[in-house]
């Protein structure tokens, strides 16, 4: 336990995950309305039967269901928004960068040599509000790098452009 | 049917293909399995609606119902097979191997031999009988993207095997007359071993076929590096949980049904006893005569009892490498070599495949890794892998799981850590199923960071590379925040460079442009394949890896 180095040093108390000197794009925040608005489907369709259920049977502990789904989808539909603003990528000259997550966080660092294909979809709900989801593949199916809320424009540019990059790198598997 | 083909080249046109057929006990052999499929799914699934049928028509005519709709599956089986089998058709060219298949819907589908992860010969039992072998060329596009060229007599199948593997490593078609003049050829001068056996791929003088000109294609000369005895599997066995935890039961059962005087509880065992069963047969017709062997053309490991398998991964292939160890295993200090190769990951025998040696002693898991990645990249490669599969804390220059990590574990923090190397990274974990994962850094894919809520608080987080599908899943957990950060951009950095200097694909290629010279090639001798663990050995200059 002594041997191992405490390279605990407050002046270094950066967070480690703001790589310096890396540029930051967020996502479009129409991301979060677009997230907003599945949970409140979502909400409609767990809170009205449970809500009935317990008006028609009129048992007081009944109601405990709807009200432990509704303080969830609060909880969720807080965080939607930070979640959203903690979404961010960065294109470096030789790779890709995606972090997202508040509480659980992740950095994903993926080299253009190393892309096998590029994907970008764009669902109905997506397309209304003007999103598109850009996703990387690598050889490796760990590799969760996925861009969601860029707007169709800029989706079709990095697109282009991760895929121009990746032929200049190509480099086998 | 000669064996010697002649490689078309792949711009020739698909008219123009060399096409041929696989051998014409083939549908004998797929009829055969449908029937057996047949009848164990309705043996199994339909076993109740038998008997009721049965017992309607009586107890003599039943039998002969049993026995028609049998035959009728087989000849039905059989004759689908035969018409499958006449249209089914390879072709190799010096690009790729072409599979054309489909009675009813057609499927022509070709490897490209420059992306070839792995060749196998393998010989189910019946095919064995029979002499035939089926080939299966990997490449990485998931599952059910190998081409199977099921059967083939085994004696072309080596033969293509050797050809493919010839053509793939970019040794190219030398027409027969130049057999004796082939060690002027660079590729195979660099490729020739101390020891002067012929290089790989290279025309066999002495082999030109009858009334031809084609090129033979002489298997690569291969050296066997390690071999698993059988002792020791069973042993291995042994000291696996399965077979104790039948003998628990077994005791148990006894036990209850003695103090119950109920002789029902013994049939708890039936269960149990089969998968026990199950499991330990799985290991022994997997392990038994495992051998492992260097060649130009890769590491070739062969084994299975029944079923033999004869798999070839040819260099820079391997995409990771799992050494493991059970706490049973510890005391003879044994350990499980797995490896990650891009091919065999979506197959449904990648349990089978991905073994890189079953059982190791120490001494054999260095030299399975070195099969791997002949050069670690540190000074002392035999110091640095004790520190990697028994060390803790610094041991070996290991950057560790800082003390506060025990707050979020506490039992196997002193084990997690990390080693770069010039070539690899090390990551070591575990306590009890001691883990120790080499991932070369040409074969980084991507890599993150990773933080949850209590790592967060403790300034730690978690580095993780991600690899092709396998067993093999490269982390470190809970490394000091910064430290973690640093390695994350240093390796995108290192894997980077290391990509930029990684050979092409054609191998031998590579080995030519490299050597010169003189140098070894994977054929080479194991630095410290005879080191006994513990002995001291000549390189043993103290190592300063870098952290």
């Amino acid at each position: 336990m002594t041997t191992s180095p405490e390279a605990h040093d407050p002046a270094i108390d950066a967070d480690p995950f703001d790589l310096h000197d890396v540029a930051w794009t967020a996502v479009s925040p129409r991301l979060a309305t677009a997230r907003l608005l599945v949970l409140g489907i979502w909400a409609v369709v767990l809170l009205g039967p449970t809500v009935a259920l317990a008006a028609v049977v009129g048992a007081a502990w009944l109601w405990a269901v709807p009200a432990v789904l509704a303080v969830l989808l609060l909880w969720a539909g807080l965080l939607v928004r930070r979640q959203v603003r903690a979404l961010r990528y960065a294109e470096r000259a030789d790779d890709l960068l995606i972090r997202r997550g508040i509480l659980l966080r992740s950095l994903v660092v993926v080299p253009y040599g190393r892309m096998q294909y590029v994907d970008v979809s764009s669902g109905p709900l997506a397309r209304r509000f003007g999103i598109a989801t850009v996703q990387l593949h690598t050889a490796a199916p760990g590799t969760d790098a996925t861009i969601p809320g860029l707007p169709p424009a800029e989706a079709a540019r990095l697109r282009d452009r991760l895929a121009s990059r990746g032929e200049a790198r190509l480099a086998g598997l | 049917m000669s064996t010697a083909l002649h490689p078309v080249p792949e711009s020739a046109g698909e008219e123009d293909y060399d096409w041929r057929r696989l051998h014409p006990v083939t549908p004998a052999l797929r009829g055969w399995k449908v029937l057996v499929a047949f009848v164990a799914v309705i043996g199994f699934q339909m076993s109740e609606m038998l008997r009721d049928v049965a017992e309607a028509l009586g107890p003599g005519r039943a039998w002969l119902v049993v026995l028609g709709a049998v035959l009728v599956v087989g000849v039905v089986g059989f004759v689908y097979s035969a018409l499958a089998w006449r249209v089914m058709r390879y072709a190799v060219t010096d690009g790729a191997v072409h599979l054309r298949t489909g009675l009813v819907f057609r499927q022509q589908r070709q490897a490209r031999l420059d992306r070839l992860q792995a060749v196998d010969v393998v010989q189910p039992l019946l095919a064995r009988l029979l002499g035939l072998a089926q080939l299966n060329l990997e490449v990485a596009g998931g599952a059910g993207s190998a081409v199977q060229l099921a059967f083939l007599r085994e004696s072309e199948a080596t033969a293509l095997r050797a050809q493919i593997l010839a053509l793939a490593a970019g040794v190219g078609p030398l027409p027969a007359a130049t057999g004796p003049a082939a060690s002027q050829d660079p590729a195979s001068q660099a490729a020739v071993p101390p020891d002067g056996v012929p290089p790989a791929g290279a025309p066999h003088a002495g082999q030109v076929p009858p009334g031809g000109a084609a090129p033979v294609y002489a298997a690569a000369p291969e050296r066997q590096v390690y071999e698993l005895p059988m002792s020791r599997l069973i042993g291995s066995i042994v000291r696996s949980v399965p077979p104790w935890f039948l003998v628990v039961a077994a005791v148990a059962a006894v036990g209850g049904s003695i103090a119950l005087g109920d002789v029902g509880g013994m049939f708890v065992l039936v269960p149990a006893a089969l998968g026990a069963g199950g499991y330990v047969w799985g290991r022994i017709n997997t392990g038994a005569t495992f051998r492992a062997a260097a060649s130009p053309d890769g590491i070739r490991l062969r084994h299975g009892l029944t079923e033999t398998r004869t798999q070839t991964v040819p260099p820079g292939r391997v995409q990771a490498v799992r050494l493991s160890q059970g706490p049973l295993w510890r005391g003879a200090d044994w350990w499980k070599v797995e490896i990650n190769v891009a091919g065999y990951g979506g197959a449904a025998d990648a349990q089978a495949g991905s073994v890189l040696h079953p059982v190791a002693t120490r001494a054999e898991a260095a030299v399975a890794l070195w099969l791997v990645l002949p050069d670690l990249g540190v000074d002392d490669p035999l110091a640095a892998l004790d520190a990697a599969l028994a060390g803790v804390d610094t041991d070996g220059g290991f950057t560790p799981a800082p003390a506060r990590a025990r707050w979020v574990d506490p039992l196997t923090r002193r084990r997690h850590g990390v080693l770069v190397t010039r070539t690899a990274l090390i990551m070591r974990s575990g306590r009890w199923w001691r883990s120790v994962v080499v991932v070369p850094h040409e074969r980084t894919q991507s890599i993150a960071l990773e933080q949850g809520p209590l790592q967060r608080r403790l300034g730690l987080a978690s580095f993780v590379t991600h690899s092709t599908p396998g067993p093999v899943a490269p982390r470190v957990e809970h490394l000091d925040q910064h430290v973690a950060a640093a390695l994350l951009e240093e390796q995108a950095r290192r894997a980077r460079e290391a990509r930029a200097v990684a050979g092409p694909e054609l191998w031998m290629r590579a080995a030519a442009a490299e050597i010169g010279a003189s140098g070894e090639v994977t054929g080479a001798e194991p630095p410290h394949a005879q080191a006994a663990p513990g002995e001291p050995h000549v390189q043993a200059a103290p190592g300063e890896p870098r952290a």
